[in-house]
């Protein structure tokens, strides 16, 4: 994409302090060129989407598992509004139950990262999926190549 | 159809009999009227008969009188002539008789009158000629031309006599003739009469012999049917009851009222009393429906609780329906059985199925509890050291390294314990989600799940054809990924993994063992350190493990896993060791599942 020009601008939500931070490392250590905006939790995440002079994002890393609002309703009502009709939605959870994976494809997410247990591996997928051919992975609607194995 | 048949073999019948009825009908009038004819022959028979003597007696009379007059001339005796007058009176009495002939039979009329004439001439001729012998200036010569005269006119009336009878005599034999015929035809109807009564008379009491038997017949089935319903009732637990929604006559069966706790012989058999035994609770809802039903014709099917004698409470089933009788009223059929012992039974059932049901949720709950929330502050533990390792643990003293490295094996340990309880519980589950698969098409997935482990221990996998089958897809793969995980982590030292996986033929052995030849059979066979025979059985037990070196890390659950699979795909699953030359896994699956 156009990383080289604009910085990509990506976005994270995710209610576990250590997996942001990991995420932040993981982020600043690629050295991309990117601005990282970074949500506690979904109400967070919503009351920044809903505001309408804010920057349209590139991508939003979703976690799932989150009080109040969760990752799925924040799913739902993202997809609801067609401003986004353009973003890409990488949910990012520890679970990886059927159930989640399905519901989340049916949602409209672009692809499903199951969080990884090491630091390099978190690398590696941020980097695959910031770097990921976007155009392929919307229009297809692959269930196969929904659920990103690293 | 059968209903058809018997309904047009009664109407064939009464075709049959009225088209009898119509000969017979046609026989009897022709035999009355044959009967008419010959009695009109007989006595035309007879009239002619009579007509000839009195005809012939007629001419003795005439030719008596003549003589008489003859011998009176030739003796001149007056004798004679006394004698002359008994036969004058006879031909009188003759001509009065032929009077009434000639009543009855009217063409006589014609020849009685020219008789009468006749003999009028006759007699008068006679009286000259008595005149004229009896005068005393006799004239024989006068005599002679009376007694000429006579004689001509004797001949005379002798030929038209002659004639009559004649006459008579062939009408007598033509009648005869006709008689004759009129007699045969007669017996000819009589016969077909006799033959067709018979016939009538066969038939009917062939039908009606077997219309009794057939009666004897249903009637020993019905009497049979009540005694069998009877027994039936007794033994089945039931009991039925009707009511006549014309009559609003109810009865109830013996064992209905047994099944009340009573004797049919001392019970009062109303639907008050009954109804007293219904529970208080059920009673006024259980009339108003039954009330209902009498009203709107409805089927009902109701659970009552009855408190029967010695107040116990017994649970019945009732089903009643609505038919009509012989006499095309309506009638409302209940039969009721005694479900206090399923009911209770079933109540149980649902207490213990409920509790299961609560277990299976504490079990979900568990497993979501291992599959998410254990994870998640493992995963962090695993996400720390790896950035440790990858930052801090130069500055590490040695003996920190090693207890570091001890962290980072234990904690990758619990991983796959963690993800193999995961693997284990949903096998247990058994997701039914059964599909038509090529298998070689799910070692695709296999081997791209498996790659960096291949790589890393440098193996060689050869995938033989294998067959299409009905399988849980995720469940076969889990079971292949185990049992090539299992080879890999049990190959020799130094020696380059190689694993083999081909599809193979039953021999007889194993298709008189698995009682079937419509399995399939795959081997998987690694050249492994292999184990002992002896302990075949064991390694598909949950968490136990035959190696206990560090090196070999298992967590006991990968082959249980395996297990589970075949069997929820109604397999089987066996082990060959050969130990230090290699391993050996046979799995059976149904051809069709």
């Amino acid at each position: 994409m156009n990383q080289d020009k604009t910085p990509m601008n990506i976005l994270l939500a995710d209610d576990d302090e250590d997996d942001r931070t990991f995420f932040n490392d993981a982020i600043k250590e690629l050295k991309m060129n990117n601005k990282l905006t970074i949500f506690k939790d979904g109400e967070e995440l919503m009351d920044y989407m809903s505001d309408p002079d804010a920057l349209i994002p590139h991508i939003l890393f979703l976690d799932l598992n989150m009080p109040c609002k969760t990752g799925h309703d924040c799913l739902k009502e993202i997809r609801a509004n067609p401003r986004f009709k353009d973003l890409s939605i990488a949910i990012y959870s520890t679970s990886s139950s059927e159930k989640d994976i399905e519901d989340t494809f049916i949602g409209g997410a672009n692809v499903y990262i199951k969080k990884p247990s090491d630091f390099n591996k978190l690398k590696k997928v941020i980097k695959d999926v910031v770097n990921m051919n976007w155009q392929y992975h919307t229009s297809g609607l692959n269930k196969e190549t929904f659920f990103f194995s690293i | 159809m059968k209903f058809l048949r018997k309904n047009q073999h009664a109407l064939l019948l009464k075709i049959a009999l009225a088209f009898i009825i119509v000969i017979i009908g046609y026989l009897t009038t022709m035999f009355y009227f044959e009967l008419k004819n010959l009695n009109k022959y007989v006595s035309s028979i007879a009239n002619s008969n009579e007509i000839q003597i009195e005809f012939e007696q007629l001419s003795s009379s005439i030719s008596n009188n003549e003589n008489c007059l003859q011998s009176f001339i030739i003796s001149k005796d007056s004798s004679y002539l006394k004698n002359h007058l008994i036969f004058k009176n006879q031909i009188k009495n003759h001509l009065i008789g032929l009077h009434h002939l000639r009543i009855k039979i009217p063409e006589l009329k014609q020849k009685t009158d020219s008789l009468n004439k006749l003999i009028n001439q006759r007699l008068y001729l006679f009286d000259k000629t008595l005149k004229t012998v009896t005068n005393n200036n006799y004239n024989s010569k006068l005599q002679n031309t009376k007694l000429l005269e006579s004689s001509k006119y004797n001949y005379y009336f002798q030929n038209f006599i002659g004639k009559i009878i004649d006459q008579e005599a062939k009408k007598v034999l033509f009648e005869q003739n006709l008689q004759k015929q009129a007699i045969k035809s007669l017996t000819e109807t009589i016969f077909i009469l006799a033959v067709l009564s018979l016939l009538i008379f066969i038939v009917s009491f062939y039908k009606m012999n077997f219309d009794l038997k057939t009666v004897i017949k249903a009637n020993y089935e019905l009497k049979f049917l009540n005694e069998t319903f009877r027994n039936a009732e007794l033994i089945a637990g039931l009991g039925h009851w009707e009511v006549n929604l014309k009559t609003k006559k109810y009865s109830y069966s013996d064992n209905y009222i047994r099944l009340l706790g009573f004797e049919p012989e001392n019970f009062d058999s109303t639907l008050k009393n009954v109804s007293s035994y219904i529970h208080p609770e059920d009673r006024e809802r259980m009339l108003k429906l039954h009330q209902e039903s009498l009203i709107n014709k409805t089927p009902t099917a109701t659970v009552t609780r009855f408190l029967v004698k010695n107040e116990e409470i017994k649970y019945f089933k009732n089903v009643g329906n609505f038919i009509k009788n012989s006499k095309g009223e309506d009638v409302k059929i209940a039969v009721s059985y005694d479900i206090t012992h399923q009911y209770l039974n079933t109540l149980k059932l649902e207490e213990s199925n409920k509790k299961l049901l609560e277990i299976n949720a504490e079990l979900e709950s568990f497993n979501s509890i291992v599959s998410h929330d254990l994870q998640e502050p493992l995963r962090k533990i695993q996400m720390f050291i790896s950035r440790l390792e990858l930052n801090e643990v130069n500055k590490f003293s040695q003996e920190s390294k090693d207890y570091f490295q001890k962290i980072r094996v234990s904690a990758n340990r619990m991983q796959n314990l963690m993800v193999d309880l995961v693997n284990y519980t949903r096998a247990l589950k058994g997701g039914k989600a059964f599909k038509t698969t090529n298998l070689n098409e799910l070692f695709e997935g296999i081997e791209e799940e498996l790659s960096t482990n291949i790589e890393e221990k440098n193996a060689i996998l050869t995938i033989g054809k294998l067959p299409t089958l009905n399988v849980i897809p995720f469940q076969i793969q889990q079971l292949f990924i185990n049992l090539i995980t299992n080879s890999l982590k049990y190959s020799k030292l130094n020696v380059n993994p190689k694993i083999e996986i081909f599809e193979q033929k039953l021999d007889l052995e194993e298709i008189e063992n698995l009682k079937s030849d419509k399995f399939i059979k795959i081997i998987v066979k690694d050249n492994g350190i292999g184990f002992k025979q002896e302990y075949a059985e064991n390694i598909f037990l949950l968490f136990k493990r035959l190696e206990t070196e560090l090196s070999y890390a298992g967590t006991g659950l990968g082959l249980a896993i395996c297990k589970k699979i075949v069997e929820n795909h109604q397999g089987h699953i066996k082990a060959i060791g050969n130990l230090n030359v290699g391993a050996e896994f046979i799995i059976y699956l149904p051809k069709t599942v």
